[in-house]
C-alpha cells in the first residue's frame, strides 16, 4: 500500500505536471507510472467485483430463509396457545382430582363408619354369642372394640331408619358391657375368694378391655394386699413365737419388716409386667399407692409389736425423764444399757430396711412413669416424692428415728459418763482407760447411726457426738488440767522421797497426795493429746464410711453430712487449745521456776577470762555440764510419763524458756574474746544435748542465742560487717541492729565509739 | 476452695407452718413457692453475702417444725452462731409456744447465742392475732432482736439475714481482736464466739 500511494503521489505529481513535461524520458516515465496506476486500479476493481458475487450469494440465501422465518413465528404463536390451553386443562383436571381425593377420603371415612357399624353389629352379635359361650375374653374383646368407637359420630351418620337398629345395638352392647362388668367383678371376687390365682389373673386382664382400668387395679391390688396381709400375719406370728435363744432374736422385728418388704417387692416384680402389658405404662403409681396402704398397715402392726415387746415407749419415757432432770443426775430406775443397746441397733436396721424399700418403690414408679412420658416430668417427680415422704411408713420411721436419736444420745452420754467414772490408770500406761472408752462409745454410736441410712439421723448423732466431746469430755479434761501441776517440790526429790517412804514402809500422806496430783495432771495432758489425735482419726474414719455408704444420696444430703463432719474437725482444734492450756500450766509450775535458778547460775561464771582460766574451764567446765545434768534430771521424770508428742512439746517449751532466760542473763554478763569463745562452746553443748533428747528440731529456737555467741566471738568490732547485710549469706539475722550493738557492748574489750561508728 | 472470710451457721426454729422454709427460700432463691410440703428433718442452704466488702457465707439450717423431728433438730443448736425463732403473726398458738422454744435453746444451744425473734406473714394484716408491740416486748424481755417479715411479699426478709450477717461479722471481728489481746478463752462451755473464731478459715 505504501508503495502504491507513493506511486500514486508520484503519478499525480507526474500527471499534474504532464503539460510541463518536456523530456521524452520524463514523459515515458510518467506514462509508465500511469500504466502502473491503471493496472492497480483495475486489480482493485476486479477484487471488488469478485466480492460482489459472494455478497449476492449471501443475499440470495437470506432471501431464501425469509419465508421460513415467518413460518417459525406462526408456529410459536400456535405453541403458546396450545400450552395455555393445556395448562387450563390441567388445572381443571387437578381440581377434579382434588375433589376426587376429598370424595375418596370421605368414602374411606364412610367405609370405616360402615365397618364400625358392621363391627358394632358384629360386636353385638359376638358379645351375645360369647356371653352365651361364657367366653369372657372374647366378649370383653368385643366390648373393647365397641368402646373404641365414637358413639356420637356413629349416631350422627346414622340414617333415620337405620338409627333404630344402631340404637338397639348400642343398647345391647351397653347392656352387654354392664353384664360383662358385673360378671367379671363377680367372677373376680369369686376367684379371689376361692384363691384361684389363674382366674384372678384371667379376669384381671379383662378389666382394661371393658374400660375398667382403675377398678381393675383397685380390685387386683386389694387381692394382692389380702395376700400380703396373710403372709405378713404369718410372719409376725412366727416372729412372736421366736424364742429368746434364737440367734436372730435381737433383730426379729427388723427381720419381720424385711420379710414384709421383700414380699411386696416380689409382688411388684411379678405383677408389674402384667400391669404394663394389659393396662399400659404409667399405671404402676396407682397400684403402688394401693399396695403402700397395706404396707403401712402391716408395718404399723410390726412396729406396735416392736414397741410393746421391746418396751420401746417405756425406755423412751425414761430417757425423756432423765433428760428433763439434770444431765448429770442419775435416774433412779436406770435403763439396762445392753438392752437399750440391742434395741437401738434394731431401730437402725428397721430404718435402713424401710429406706431401701421406699427407694425401690420410688424407682419402680418413676421408671414406669418415664415410659408414659406424656406427663410433666418435674410435676410427676414432685408428686411421687410427696407420696413417698408422706406415706405412713415414712412418718412412722421418722418418729422412730427421732426417738432413736434421743435414746442413742442418752446411751452415748450414759456410757460416756460411766467411762469417766470408771476411769483408771493402768500401771505403765500413759493415758487412762477413759480415752479409749470414750472414743469407742462415740464411734460406736455414730457408726450405728450411720447404719440407719437416715442422713438427718447421722447428722444429728454427729452433732450430739461433737457436743459430748466438746462439752462434757473437753470440760472434764480441762478441769483436770486446771488444778495444775503441783509446784514447790523438786520432782526427783519427791520421787526419791516416795521411793524412800515406800521402802521404809510408811507413806507420807502429803507426798502421796502431791504425787497423785502430778500423775493425774500428766495423765490428763496425755489424754488430751491422744484425744486430739483420736478425733482426727474418728473424723477421717467416718468420712471414709460416709463416702462409701452415702455416695448415692442427694447433693444436699452430702453437703449436710460434710458440714457436720467438718464440725468434728473444729472440735479437735478446741482440744488443741486445751492441750496448750495444759502446757502453759505445766510450764508455769514445773518448767519456769526450775529453769530460772538454773540459768541464773550462769551469772556466777566469769566470762571475762584469761588464757589460764580458759584452759581450766576447758578441763573442768564450771557451768554447762551441771546445767545439762539438771535439765536431764528434770526431763527424765517426764520422759516415762508423757506421750512422745507431749514430751517433745515439753522439750520445746523448755527450750523456749531456756532461750528467753539465757538471753536475759547473757545480756547481764560481760565477755572478753576468750569468754565469748567459751560461751560459744557452752551453747553448742547445750543445743547438742537438747537436740539429742527430742525428735523435733530445736536449733531454730536457739538462733538468736547462736547469733549472739557469734557476735561475742568476734576479733574486732568491724568484723561484724563480714556477717551483716550483704555478707550475711544464708544467715538470717534474728537480732535487730540495736540488739547487735547491745551485744557488742557486752565485750569489755570493744570500744563503745567503735560500736557507735559501725553502720548496720 | 471458695473464697470467703467468715462462715456462720444460722438455724431457724419455730412451730410447723410458720414459714421457716419460705423465709429461707425467699432469701436464698428469691422464690415464694406456695403449697410447700412440711420440711422433713433438716434442710440446708448456703448464701454468700457481702458485709463491708468482705464475703460472708451463711449456712442456713432450716429445721422441721413438727414435733417428731425435734431430737434431730436439737443437735444443731449448739454449733449455731445465730438462731432465728419464727412465729406466725396470724396464729396465736405459734406465739404461745415461744417460751417452749426458748427453753429448748437454753437447754441445747451454747450460752448467749445471738438470737432473733421473727413474726412472719406480716402480709396477713387482716388476720393478725399478735400485735407487733407484743412480739417486740417479748423479744426485749428475752434479750433478742425483733423483726416482722413477709416471705410472700419479700418484706424485711433480706434485711433480717443481712442484719444477722452484719452482727455476726461484728462479733467475729471483735473476738479476733480480743483473742489477740488476751489468752484463749477456755473457761466454761464454749461460747458462740469461740466457735466463730474457729469458723474463720480460708481468708
Amino acid at each position: 500500500m505504501a508503495a502504491s500511494t507513493e506511486s500514486a503521489t508520484s503519478a499525480r505529481f507526474s500527471v499534474d505536471n504532464v503539460d510541463k513535461l518536456t523530456n521524452i524520458d520524463d514523459i515515458r516515465r510518467a506514462f509508465e507510472l500511469l500504466n502502473k496506476d491503471e493496472s492497480s486500479v483495475t486489480e482493485e476493481l476486479e477484487d471488488l467485483l469478485h466480492q460482489q458475487h459472494e455478497l449476492e450469494i449471501k443475499m440470495q440465501s437470506l432471501h431464501a430463509t425469509l419465508p421460513s422465518l415467518q413460518l417459525v413465528q406462526n408456529d410459536s404463536k400456535q405453541l403458546s396457545g396450545m400450552i395455555s390451553f393445556t395448562s387450563t386443562l390441567a388445572e381443571n383436571v387437578s381440581s377434579k382430582v382434588r375433589q376426587l381425593d376429598v370424595a375418596k377420603s370421605r368414602v374411606t371415612a364412610c367405609m370405616t363408619r360402615v365397618e364400625d357399624i358392621l363391627d358394632l353389629k358384629f360386636c353385638t352379635d359376638g358379645v351375645q354369642a360369647a356371653l352365651q359361650d361364657e367366653d369372657y375374653e372374647k366378649a370383653a374383646g368385643h366390648i373393647h372394640r365397641f368402646l373404641g368407637l365414637d358413639e356420637n359420630v356413629l349416631r350422627m351418620s346414622a340414617d333415620a331408619d337405620e338409627g333404630s337398629t344402631l340404637d338397639t345395638s348400642f343398647k345391647l352392647l351397653k347392656e352387654a358391657q354392664n353384664k360383662v362388668k358385673h360378671f367379671v367383678h363377680r367372677k373376680f371376687d369369686e376367684a379371689v375368694h376361692q384363691g384361684d390365682v389363674a382366674s384372678v389373673e384371667r379376669f384381671f386382664k379383662i378389666f382394661p378391655l371393658i374400660g375398667e382400668h382403675d377398678e381393675g387395679l383397685k380390685k387386683f391390688s386389694k387381692y394382692l394386699c389380702a395376700q400380703l396381709a396373710d403372709t405378713a400375719d404369718k410372719n409376725l406370728k412366727q416372729c412372736l413365737a421366736t424364742g429368746p435363744e434364737d440367734k436372730r432374736t435381737n433383730v426379729m422385728y427388723a427381720d419381720t419388716m424385711t420379710l414384709l418388704f421383700e414380699a411386696i417387692a416380689r409382688v411388684v416384680e411379678i405383677h408389674q409386667p402384667l400391669v404394663e402389658t394389659y393396662y399400659g405404662p404409667g399405671r404402676m403409681f396407682v397400684m403402688m399407692q394401693l399396695l403402700q396402704k397395706e404396707c403401712d398397715r402391716q408395718s404399723r402392726k410390726v412396729l406396735i409389736q416392736f414397741r410393746n415387746n421391746r418396751e420401746f415407749d417405756e425406755k423412751l419415757q425414761k430417757v425423756q425423764q432423765a433428760n428433763m432432770q439434770s444431765k448429770t443426775s442419775l435416774a433412779e430406775n436406770r435403763i439396762n444399757a445392753s438392752d437399750l443397746d440391742r434395741m437401738l441397733s434394731e431401730c437402725t436396721l428397721l430404718n435402713t430396711r424401710s429406706e431401701l424399700y421406699l427407694r425401690f418403690v420410688k424407682r419402680r414408679i418413676l421408671n414406669d412413669l418415664e415410659i408414659a412420658s406424656h406427663l410433666d416430668a418435674e410435676e410427676v417427680h414432685k408428686e411421687v416424692n410427696q407420696f413417698i415422704v408422706s406415706c405412713e411408713l415414712s412418718r412412722q420411721m421418722q418418729e422412730l428415728i427421732c426417738s432413736y436419736i434421743m435414746m442413742e444420745e442418752y446411751f452415748m452420754r450414759e456410757m460416756f459418763l460411766k467411762a469417766v467414772i470408771m476411769d483408771y490408770l493402768d500401771e505403765g500406761s500413759l493415758t487412762s482407760s477413759m480415752v479409749d472408752d470414750a472414743f469407742f462409745i462415740v464411734k460406736k454410736c455414730i457408726r450405728r447411726a450411720l447404719s440407719s441410712s437416715s442422713v438427718d439421723g447421722i447428722c444429728a448423732m454427729l452433732n450430739h457426738g461433737c457436743s459430748i466431746l466438746e462439752q462434757d469430755y473437753r470440760e472434764h479434761l480441762y478441769s483436770k488440767l486446771k488444778t495444775g501441776f503441783p509446784s514447790g517440790f523438786d520432782f526427783t526429790q519427791a520421787y526419791n522421797l516416795v521411793q524412800l517412804s515406800i521402802s521404809q514402809g510408811r507413806l507420807q500422806s502429803a507426798d502421796v497426795e502431791t504425787e497423785k496430783t502430778k500423775s493425774t495432771f500428766l495423765t490428763a495432758l496425755n489424754n488430751t493429746e491422744v484425744s486430739c489425735e483420736y478425733i482426727q482419726t474418728l473424723k477421717s474414719d467416718l468420712e471414709g464410711e460416709v463416702n462409701k455408704l452415702y455416695g448415692q444420696t442427694t447433693d444436699q444430703g452430702k453437703a449436710k453430712l460434710q458440714s457436720c463432719l467438718s464440725d468434728l474437725g473444729i472440735v479437735s482444734n478446741h482440744f488443741k487449745d486445751v492441750l496448750e492450756f495444759g502446757f502453759s500450766q505445766l510450764n508455769s509450775t514445773a518448767v519456769k521456776p526450775r529453769v530460772k535458778p538454773l540459768v541464773d547460775t550462769f551469772l556466777n561464771i566469769n566470762h571475762n577470762i584469761s588464757e589460764d582460766d580458759f584452759a581450766q574451764y576447758e578441763a573442768n567446765d564450771p557451768w554447762v555440764q551441771n546445767f545439762i545434768l539438771n535439765l536431764d534430771g528434770l526431763l527424765v521424770t517426764f520422759k516415762s510419763t508423757l506421750t512422745s508428742t507431749n514430751y517433745d512439746s515439753l522439750v520445746s517449751q523448755l527450750s523456749t524458756e531456756i532461750t528467753t532466760q539465757l538471753e536475759k542473763t547473757v545480756m547481764k554478763t560481760t565477755f572478753n574474746r576468750l569468754g565469748g569463745l567459751h560461751f560459744d562452746k557452752e551453747l553448742r553443748y547445750l543445743v547438742g544435748f537438747l537436740t539429742s533428747v527430742t525428735t523435733w528440731t530445736i536449733r531454730d529456737k536457739f538462733a538468736r542465742l547462736t547469733q549472739m555467741a557469734t557476735i561475742l566471738n568476734l576479733e574486732k568490732v568491724s568484723e561484724i560487717l563480714d556477717y551483716w547485710g550483704q555478707n550475711s549469706g544464708p544467715l538470717t539475722w534474728r537480732l535487730t541492729p540495736a540488739e547487735v550493738r547491745q551485744v557488742l557492748a557486752l565485750r569489755v574489750d570493744f570500744r563503745s565509739d567503735d560500736i557507735k561508728r559501725i553502720k548496720l | 476452695m471458695e473464697d470467703y472470710k467468715y462462715l456462720f451457721k444460722v438455724v431457724l426454729i419455730g412451730n410447723a407452718g410458720v414459714g421457716k422454709t419460705c423465709l429461707v427460700r425467699r432469701f436464698t432463691q428469691g422464690l415464694f413457692p406456695p403449697g410447700q410440703g412440711a420440711t422433713i428433718g433438716v434442710d440446708f442452704m448456703i448464701k454468700t453475702v457481702e458485709i463491708d466488702g468482705e464475703k460472708v457465707k451463711l449456712q442456713i439450717w432450716d429445721t422441721a417444725g413438727q414435733e417428731r423431728f425435734r431430737s434431730i433438730t436439737q443437735g444443731y443448736y449448739r454449733s449455731a452462731n445465730a438462731l432465728i425463732v419464727v412465729y406466725d403473726i396470724s396464729c396465736q398458738p405459734t406465739f404461745d409456744c415461744l417460751p417452749q422454744w426458748l427453753k429448748e435453746i437454753e437447754h441445747y444451744a451454747s450460752t448467749k447465742v445471738f438470737s432473733y425473734l421473727v413474726g412472719n406473714k406480716s402480709d396477713r394484716a387482716s388476720q393478725r392475732e399478735i400485735p407487733a408491740y407484743v412480739g417486740e416486748d417479748f423479744a426485749r424481755l428475752h434479750d433478742m432482736e425483733f423483726i416482722e417479715t413477709s416471705a410472700k411479699e419479700a418484706d424485711n426478709v433480706d434485711s433480717l439475714f443481712y442484719d444477722i450477717a452484719k452482727e455476726l461479722t461484728r462479733l467475729a471481728r471483735q473476738n479476733s481482736l480480743r483473742s489477740h489481746v488476751s489468752e484463749t478463752d477456755l473457761s466454761g462451755g464454749s461460747t458462740s464466739i469461740s466457735s466463730i473464731s474457729s469458723c474463720c478459715r480460708f481468708s
